[in-house]
């Protein structure tokens, strides 16, 4: 055997072994339906959108942020959130958030929020509708 | 318009040139000069194109699409100017721009060079239509005017003069939940004005503007860093191809390597500058947060940095008084396979965060191109990775036949190769990590830093070993004589940093061993060159860098300290052996801004920190910008999160009752009589959803009520009620329970207190504080990393000139 083969392949495997394990324990999917959020119980990224009329709080005693999301079936969920509100919150149009739901809420470790790039547009068109 | 003609004759001369090129390369003679000046069409045409754009910019014509949605006016200079790559269309403009330039310059090179410039330049050119083709006019032309697609406008940013003609009256809306107006542009506005002679370049007065995450000083540099090196990347691919076109693989080496150099100083400085916008500028609390955009410019560079590892061995291992054809050195298909990896990871790069394929992903913001975009992006991707690839599986035989060598274990010559497969290994997990969303999948940050950290301590160990090693072979003795004394200091260093810092993780203590190891070899050779050969040092000083870099972060990533903490004005508060103190706030930039005050104390001295905050205008949203009190040691970094004026509670009393206590208050009985526990005792075990309440028996005007105030516990989540007594004018909280001992603390208010003076609301500052240890290493690390590119491709490009 080449020492040369011996070396680079060794490293290649072994961290691509390492790789494809922890990537099975690090992994998190995407989900859009909050059935599936609920019923899973591990980590994940549940993507919707903000219900506005719910509003959100913001309890400084537990430093938390929590509002309601809505999946594309219109299923509604807590979230509660361990930190600051993000910027662009109020004006996104779809959230991710990433965590894990148990007993009614979802935890979430991170918020992503989406901003349309031509709210204008579509504001002006909700309105003539 | 004229933008527009612009692009299509640079992307019409660049094909024409290419075939040019490659008609020559077969033998027609007379078809060099057409290639040549048809290059040179192109690159002036693609220098008119920009000059258009920026011209565009500076005087506000706001007629053209990209202009409207990304410049506007009150910009500064600077920034006015980048905004001509703060869009897709810009920045893919910016890339073309930098990439006719370098072409230039390699068009140079190479025809003083027999018949490399028609190797080089037609693959080279092959590229750059790749560019002008995604700038045409029918996809990302910037030059496309507003009025091709219909859209909305803010009535604010037309020019009102015109607003009164009664034909555009049709076009104008209102929303009635912003109260904001509109015009719709369009073609039959367009039409429109035109009938009524108004001057299309007056209409549009005022621009979207430019993101405000993007106006600070490092847009003006950082990106056009990035697509310079970007630029560079297609040139160790066109050499690598025009190697394998002539099936010769000694010349080309040597040529490709000061290029390679280069660019990957410049894609390495440019990815570190983007690392420190983020930590300094944007707040995002490191300098790597292993997101997309930023991990899709990495892979490209750590491929880079390997084949300029097995590149140096190449040329090594040539030897310089054969001219035989079969005498090219070690690794040259690594080297070609490596060379063509680094181009194609650019392309995927650009593939991952311009087709708008990772939309959930990343914290950048992506506009989604359009099906046509995403199609072409990924076409020209497999395009060049087959025509690389491809022509590399066609030489296979030849390449394993006349270049297979058997490198000796001892060698500097392996430690070198297994130290870029080690990259290469970091690059395919990032590469994976990244690739996730694709497959609607991510990995969590522990994937990128477990995997990355022994990948890095074997790097460090190599680094430091391949430079003991000498090259072909090298004695045990000679070995042991080498590796004693840098071994035992670094022993001894770590040993002490380990005393002191109490490390907690194991790795990062290999990892600052492995580093310091390799800071002490390398430093003990600079100190040897320096005397002797200076333009030698730079691969040394580079390796210095990479180590001083690696320590820090190793310090940063084991010792950060954070914490999110509330500052009342005039209260200090004590962290971390820190006294802070919030001092008040002011307007800043004539209002836009607010800065906010926060003193800090340490010991005797006192600096003061200052965070702002403001309301973006671009997109109506809360903008937070940190500052940091830099150090030698440390980094004390605060970022804004809040502020608030809290209105205090109207003079509440707070109690601490036992079960069967009485008080009075007001002239009211009242008796913590006993808990109500939950009915459900297992979720209360189990750490499920729970209330817990106290009952407590008030007595009033000779009547008797019950109240209840409780606790509601979710899965360790906290949420206190109050209870009311309308008739007493009692607010009871309860601030806290325990239940074991038997005791409660409750606050006592009159919600209609009026009788009690009112107390100035108080200022409450919310910021997250952290303490980033030797964050100064990793700056440090990545500056003198850059000294040893400059001096290592000063030198490489003076031999590949010679």
């Amino acid at each position: 055997m080449k020492n040369k083969y011996i070396f680079g392949g060794t490293i290649i495997i072994v961290f691509l072994g390492l790789m494809i394990y922890l990537f099975t324990q690090t992994n998190v999917q995407y989900e859009s339906s909050f059935v599936k959020v609920m019923a899973s119980g591990k980590t994940v990224k549940a993507t919707g959108s903000w219900v506005k009329e719910k509003g959100y709080q913001l309890d400084k005693r537990n430093k938390t942020f929590s509002f309601y999301i809505q999946d594309e079936n219109g299923n509604l969920m807590k979230v509660v959130y361990k930190g600051a509100m993000p910027n662009n919150f109020e004006s996104s149009t779809s959230v991710v958030v990433t965590g894990k739901y148990s007993d009614g809420i979802f935890y979430a470790t991170d918020i992503l929020t989406k901003c349309p790039s031509k709210y204008q547009e579509q504001s002006v068109q909700q309105a003539g509708a | 318009m004229i933008g527009n003609v612009a692009l299509t004759l640079a992307l019409l001369s660049a094909v024409f040139s290419v075939i040019m090129y490659f008609l020559n390369y077969r033998g027609y003679k007379n078809t060099l000069a057409p290639a040549r000046i048809s290059f040179h069409i192109s690159a002036i045409m693609v220098l008119a194109a920009s000059a258009l754009l920026l011209q565009a910019i500076m005087t506000h014509q706001y007629q053209y699409r990209y202009v409207y949605n990304y410049s506007g006016s009150g910009l500064p200079l600077g920034l006015l100017m980048s905004t001509f790559y703060a869009g897709q269309e810009g920045s893919f403009m910016l890339w073309t721009l930098f990439s006719s330039i370098v072409g230039l310059v390699l068009l140079d090179y190479t025809s003083k060079r027999g018949d490399l410039e028609q190797r080089v330049m037609m693959v080279y050119g092959i590229c750059l239509i790749y560019l002008l083709v995604m700038v045409n006019p029918l996809l990302k032309s910037p030059f496309i005017y507003i009025w091709s697609q219909p859209d909305f406008i803010d009535l604010k940013h037309i020019n009102s003069a015109y607003l009164t003609l009664p034909a555009l009256q049709n076009f104008l809306f209102s929303d009635p939940q912003s109260g904001k107006q509109f015009i719709q542009v369009g073609p039959d506005l367009l039409a429109i004005l035109k009938t009524n002679n108004v001057p299309l370049d007056k209409f549009i007065i005022e621009g979207r503007g430019l993101n405000p995450l993007l106006q600070n000083f490092w847009m003006q540099i950082h990106p056009p860093m990035l697509f310079v090196g970007f630029s560079m990347a297609a040139v160790p691919y066109s050499f690598a191809m025009a190697a394998l076109i002539k099936d010769e693989y000694n010349e080309w080496v040597k040529q490709s390597l000061p290029w390679l150099l280069i660019g990957t100083m410049v894609l390495g400085f440019a990815i570190m500058l983007g690392g420190y916008w983020a930590y300094g500028v944007l707040g995002w609390g490191g300098y790597w947060g292993w997101d997309p955009v930023e991990n899709s410019s990495l892979v490209p560079w750590l491929i880079a940095v390997a084949s300029i590892h097995t590149m140096l061995i190449q040329k090594k291992t040539q030897d310089k008084s054969n001219n035989d054809k079969l005498n090219a050195g070690r690794f040259v298909k690594t080297n070609l396979i490596l060379s063509i990896f680094v181009y194609i990871l650019v392309l995927y790069s650009t593939f991952l965060t311009r087709s708008g394929i990772l939309g959930d992903a990343s914290v950048h913001s992506f506009v989604d191109p359009g099906m046509m975009v995403y199609l072409l992006l990924l076409i020209f991707l497999l395009f060049f990775g087959l025509l690389g690839l491809g022509l590399v599986f066609y030489r296979w035989k030849y390449l394993t036949e006349n270049f297979s060598y058997e490198e000796n274990i001892l060698s500097r010559e392996l430690a070198l190769f297994t130290g870029s497969f080690a990259l290469i290994a970091s690059a395919i997990i990032i590469l994976v990590g990244t690739s996730a969303p694709i497959f609607g999948q991510t990995v969590e940050l522990k994937f990128y830093n477990e995997l990355n950290l022994p990948i890095a301590i074997i790097i460090g160990t190599l680094n430091g070993l391949s430079i003991i090693l000498k090259w072909k072979t090298t004695g045990k003795k000679e070995l042991l004589n080498g590796i004693k004394v840098p071994m035992i200091i670094s022993l001894l260093l770590t040993a002490i940093i380990f005393i002191i810092s109490s490390f907690e993780n194991f790795m990062l203590v290999i990892l600052t061993f492995s580093s310091i190891f390799a800071l002490v070899v390398n430093a003990e050779i600079v100190l040897k060159i320096l005397r002797r050969k200076k333009n030698h040092a730079g691969a040394y000083i580079a390796h210095i860098g990479i180590a001083v870099f690696m320590v820090g972060v190793a310090a940063t990533a084991g010792y950060t300290k954070n914490e999110q903490i509330d500052l009342v004005k005039g209260e200090k508060v004590e962290l971390w052996g820190y006294q802070m103190n919030f001092a008040g706030y002011q307007p800043i930039e004539g209002g836009k801004k607010y800065v906010f005050n926060v003193e800090i104390k340490d010991g005797d001295d006192i600096k003061v920190a200052a965070p702002v905050m403001y309301i973006a205008e671009f997109n109506n949203s809360l903008m937070r910008e940190p500052d940091i009190l830099v150090g030698l040691t440390k980094d004390l970094y605060v970022a804004p999160v809040s502020y608030d004026e809290v209105n205090p509670s109207n003079g509440g009393q707070t109690v601490n009752m036992k079960k069967g206590d009485v008080i009075d208050y007001r002239g009211m009985k009242i008796e913590f009589t006993d808990f109500v526990l939950p009915e459900d005792m297992t979720a209360m075990m189990s750490g499920g959803k729970f209330k817990i309440g106290a009952n407590l028996k008030v007595t009033y005007n000779g009547k008797t009520y019950n109240l209840e105030p409780f606790m509601e516990n979710s899965g360790g989540q906290q949420e206190f009620h109050t209870a009311e007594l309308q008739e007493a004018d009692l607010k009871i909280d309860l601030a806290n329970m325990n239940a074991t001992g038997g005791e409660i603390t409750i606050v006592l208010q009159s919600p209609s207190s009026e009788n009690i003076p009112i107390q100035p609301p108080k200022e409450v500052l919310t910021v997250d504080v952290s303490i980033k240890p030797f964050i100064s290493l990793v700056w440090l690390g990545v500056v003198v990393m850059i000294i040893g590119f400059v001096i290592s491709a000063s030198r490489r490009s003076k031999e590949s000139l010679a």
